[in-house]
């Protein structure tokens, strides 16, 4: 890059900043002399020609579910199989079978048949590992629950591979299937997770079978995604090699591609499981059942004990799983050979491991100790108990300073924002986003700005819309200011790394509903407490972000740099931030995804907005209608702040002359 | 290759190994269980939707230990309200709302034979709008409906928009108070508190602390006993279902109601008897509730209950 261009670039930011300001002053002044105007706000029980039509639907769609052809011939056999399916897994491990009273395998059975698969795939000491971390789990008092959500796990897996592997192998291998699916998967990584239960319940009702399907929806596109890669990444010579010795494309598949991308097909699988796996609590809403169900009641009882201890569970089958099927991928990784002795000994060992879950297993079935997990170890009452006693500290030590955080944010920032977004008329709203749109992210930006934010106009829910962006974007900026400065430190020091790693991965699979339920008591029914838990879900995946952006910085910029004289702060501000730009763009972009995915669930707890729409029309029949206009308007904003972040980085990556 | 089917065939040995382990020495835990409970009639397996108020609670636990001591597997299930409850009774999910305060929601589903309405528990439920007493103690006129907007000033926060704050209840609850704040003009911001807890959290600060707070409350509820409240009153209530009230008068005071699914009232085995006979009182639900609430493990709580009321308990198994 020369300078001349260095030069320009900067120059046109310089100009993109002031016409940013621009609008801005505009906006806010015009949001401010039109105040209350054109707002489109109408009451939470009133309905529009729109959603009274969708409320019909959905009522005739209800009446049709016994008897109408669609339900006979398509959603009631997918529903029943889907169903049997679940219940034959659950009936192994988690709930009793058929006139029986304990399930096929009891406790010490299914501890035993977890050490030995995981020990059969990878080795002695994560087997041990990810018993110790299964046990745990009914040593928190969640033994059936936790089962319970292990087959809700594996049925949904096992379901999403079966479609997600043959779909992503003709993915990889067809450039028209890529393109067919590219977009669905898009679409599927940005839909809030509370958009498509409504509509799943709609049509496969309440149950199990919903809660997989609803799973499977979050974690197919993984699977489908992860595989493609993996067939695409194969490098080209021994395809051609294999097809020049006259391969038919059968064998070349399971011969040459399938083996070659296992490993990335072994990741897919491990990403497939924690996808799963982190719709537990959510999927708890429309029935499924496990772990989400004590995080639920702990939530609306505001126990925090109790959903920290449910929360821990989920935490320790979430490492359990992920360290077990790593090591499989790190397995398939290692290329020296075994000898003969390693062989031999193991081979011993996976005998004497398969005996003893054999008898493990005999045993309980024959004797209660083995059959019931044992109620005298039980540690769920002392942890509950100090995550308490910590939450009550915390509070009591900083109410200070998050009495004056939560005044400073709501009256200081979220309220103006607020009377700006959804107090001016909707097409000042429209007129100045589509403007600025436009100056980050281009033309075509703009246009799809205004297209999306024309078509939530149209669904009658702007003004609940504009709430639930202006809480969006105020959760979003918190969220910038702590992740990008984590992230910074992560990406400079590898010792800031390997201390914050593991949190930010703990972080990554504690259920939001988890910490919302702390966060209610600290700030009551409020705004505040749907932006607190927002920021707290997405601040890991900035700070990964912006890490290994800093990270991938060239060392020979900042050499050049450091023998220039410039300081730490300069190197940072000068050098290491402006080349992570990109990182910057995509870290706000998935920053706002993740916070838009969890500030709707503050719906719950007094953050109106969609959120409180969507989960109302779930219980209210007269307002269903509502409920599913919402869900689909949180779609539209979600799909409307990607495509600007993705236009900006595309724009920002490629910066024309 | 060699290795990968020296593999496949362990594996296969094993899986045949664990398959006949498995047929050939079937449950000996079961077979013990089985003769404990032989003694009556045979009863199923059933779930039971538990909604999100300790009240609920109590009925359904009471309900469950009864039901279990007959020999019945009882499943609690925690569920929304209305809607979602009786979307999962109509998949088979469901069976049992032991409290439901809809006035009638149930209506679409009972016409399709997915829910079956088996009568009044014993409840007698009224859900109203309360500001905490020492309110009405200094501004006695607040307990009319027809003075909120004077005070209005009182209860604004800055959740509030400037208006005065209005504590609703939970979504899944049968709630009319958006219809009331627009019909009756009131100067106010409904604010979902999303659950009981919530609600309780609001009247505790508002009477510890002397500061205003209008929320939306309902007995039987234990907490009442405990804080004290006022109700603000509206105009006499002329409706029974919430889909349909305007909005201009009260709450109703209604009887609470037993919601079974057709399987079992199609099966007449012992819990359906239990159901059907189920009965008791507010005190009764605040009792078991009231344990509840001071830590005691729901089980237990309505063990205690189960054991000081014999002859109730026998009369819902007759």
């Amino acid at each position: 890059m020369s300078n001349l261009a260095l030069g320009t670039s900067r120059k046109r930011e310089i100009k993109r900043s002031w016409l940013l300001g621009g609008v801005f002053v505009i906006w806010i002044g015009l949001a401010k002399l039109f105040n209350g105007k054109f707002t489109l706000e109408i009451a939470v029980p009133q309905n529009t020609p729109f959603t009274s039509f969708v409320g019909e639907v959905a009522k005739s769609i209800r009446g049709n579910r016994t008897d109408g052809a669609a339900f006979k011939y398509f959603f009631n056999p997918i529903r029943q199989i889907i169903d049997g399916f679940v219940t034959f897994i659950r009936e192994i491990i988690s709930i009793p079978t058929q006139g029986a009273t304990i399930p096929l395998i009891g406790w010490l059975g299914v501890l035993a048949l977890i050490g030995f698969t995981v020990f059969a795939v990878s080795k002695l000491k994560t087997a041990i590992m990810a018993m110790a971390l299964t046990f745990a789990c009914g040593a928190l008092g969640l033994w059936k629950d936790s089962m319970d959500t292990l087959a809700m796990t594996i049925a949904a897996v096992l379901l999403s591979l079966a479609i997600g592997i043959p779909v992503g192998i003709w993915a990889g291998r067809s450039d028209f299937a890529l393109k067919l699916v590219t977009p669905i998967l898009d679409l599927a990584q940005i839909l809030p997770t509370l958009v498509y239960l409504a509509p799943l319940a709609l049509f496969f009702l309440i149950g199990p079978a919903s809660a997989t399907i609803a799973t499977m929806v979050y974690s197919i596109p993984i699977a489908i995604r992860l595989t493609a890669f993996g067939i695409r990444g194969v490098a080209k010579s021994p395809v051609e090699a294999s097809v020049s010795m006259g391969s038919t494309g059968a064998q070349t598949l399971t011969k040459v591609q399938l083996p070659m991308a296992k490993k990335t097909i072994v990741l897919g699988i491990n990403q497939t499981v924690m996808a799963a796996l982190s719709f537990v609590v959510i999927a708890a809403l429309i029935g499924a059942p496990g772990l989400g169900k004590p995080v639920i009641e702990a939530l609306i009882i505001r126990d925090v004990g109790e959903g920290f201890v449910a929360g821990f569970a989920v935490v320790f089958l979430a490492i359990m799983l992920d360290r077990s099927t790593t090591a499989a991928v790190v397995k398939q990784n290692t290329f020296v050979p075994p000898s003969p002795a390693e062989l031999k000994r193991r081979k011993i060992g996976l005998i004497i491991a398969g005996i003893s879950t054999i008898a493990s297993i005999i045993l309980s079935r024959q004797f209660a100790w083995a059959a019931y997990f044992p109620k005298n170890i039980n540690f769920a009452e002392q942890i509950g108990h100090g995550a308490d006693t910590t939450v009550v500290w915390i509070t009591e030590t900083f109410s200070f300073f998050t009495d004056g955080l939560i005044k400073f944010v709501t009256v200081g920032i979220l309220n103006p924002l607020e009377s700006v977004l959804s107090g001016a008329p909707w097409f000042l709203t429209i007129l100045a986003i589509s403007a600025i749109s436009a100056i980050i992210g281009g033309f075509r930006s703009a246009l799809i700005t205004v297209f999306l934010l024309g078509a939530i106009v149209a669904s009658g829910l702007w003004f609940d819309t504009m709430i639930t962006f202006a809480q969006t974007i105020v959760a979003t900026l918190l969220t910038m200011l702590v992740g990008v400065a984590l992230g910074i430190w992560v990406g400079r020091s590898a010792k800031a790394d390997r201390v914050l790693r593991p949190i930010l991965d703990a972080g990554q699979v504690l259920p939001a509903f988890v910490y919302l339920i702390p966060m209610l008591g600290f700030f009551g029914p409020a705004r505040f407490t749907a932006i607190a838990t927002g920021i707290v879900y997405s601040i890991p995946v900035v700070v990964k972000i912006v890490g290994q952006g800093i990270r991938d910085v060239p060392v020979t910029m900042i050499e050049a740099a450091t023998s220039a004289g410039s300081t730490t702060r300069q190197l940072i501000t000068k050098v290491q931030l402006p080349a992570a730009k990109n990182s910057l763009l995509l870290a706000t972009n998935q920053g706002l995804i993740f916070v838009l995915a969890v500030v709707v669930i503050g719906g719950f707890v007094g953050a109106g907005g969609l959120g409180y729409l969507v989960i109302l029309g779930s219980s209210k029949p007269e307002l269903q209608g509502k409920g599913l206009v919402a869900g689909f308007s949180i779609l539209l904003l979600g799909v409307m702040i990607d495509r600007i972040a993705q236009y900006a980085v595309r724009r920002n990556s490629a910066p024309r002359q | 290759m060699v290795r990968n089917k020296g593999k496949g065939l362990r594996l296969a040995v094993i899986t045949a190994v664990a398959g006949l382990t498995l047929s050939a020495c079937g449950g000996g835990v079961d077979d013990a269980a089985s003769t404990d409970a032989g003694a009556g009639e045979a009863c199923g397996s059933y779930s039971i939707a538990m909604h999100a108020w300790v009240g609920y609670t109590a009925s359904a636990q009471v309900v469950t230990e009864v039901a279990k001591a007959a020999g019945c597997t009882i499943e609690q299930v925690t569920l929304e309200e209305a809607g979602v409850t009786y979307d999962a009774m109509e998949a088979g999910s469901i069976d049992l709302v032991i409290e439901d305060w809809g006035g009638g929601r149930w209506k679409e589903w009972a016409d399709r034979g997915a829910v079956v309405e088996v009568g009044d528990n014993g409840n007698v439920g009224l859900i109203g709008m309360y500001v905490p007493a020492w309110m009405a103690e200094e501004y006695p006129d607040i307990t009319d409906s027809a003075n909120l907007n004077k005070y209005a000033d009182l209860f604004v926060t800055d959740e509030s928009k400037g208006k005065g704050a209005w504590y609703e209840g939970p979504p899944g609850y049968t709630t009319i108070g958006e219809k009331m704040v627009s019909a009756n003009k009131l100067n106010y911001t409904i604010i979902s508190t999303g659950s009981e807890q919530a609600l309780i959290d609001v009247f505790t600060k508002a009477a510890a602390d002397k500061t205003p707070a209008l929320g939306y409350f309902y007995e039987p509820q234990n907490f009442l006993a405990k804080v004290a409240l006022a109700r603000v009153n509206f105009p006499k209530n002329d409706w029974t279902d919430a889909g349909e009230a305007s909005g201009l008068t009260d709450y109703p005071s209604s009887p609470l109601m037993k919601l079974a699914s057709k399987k079992l009232m199609d099966a007449n085995d012992p819990f359906t008897k239990i159901v059907k006979n189920f009965k008791w009182t507010n005190a009764d639900q605040n009792a078991v509730a009231a344990d509840i609430e001071s830590g005691t493990d729901p089980a237990a709580a309505a063990q205690k209950w189960i054991d000081a009321n014999k002859d109730a308990v026998a009369s819902w198994t007759k």
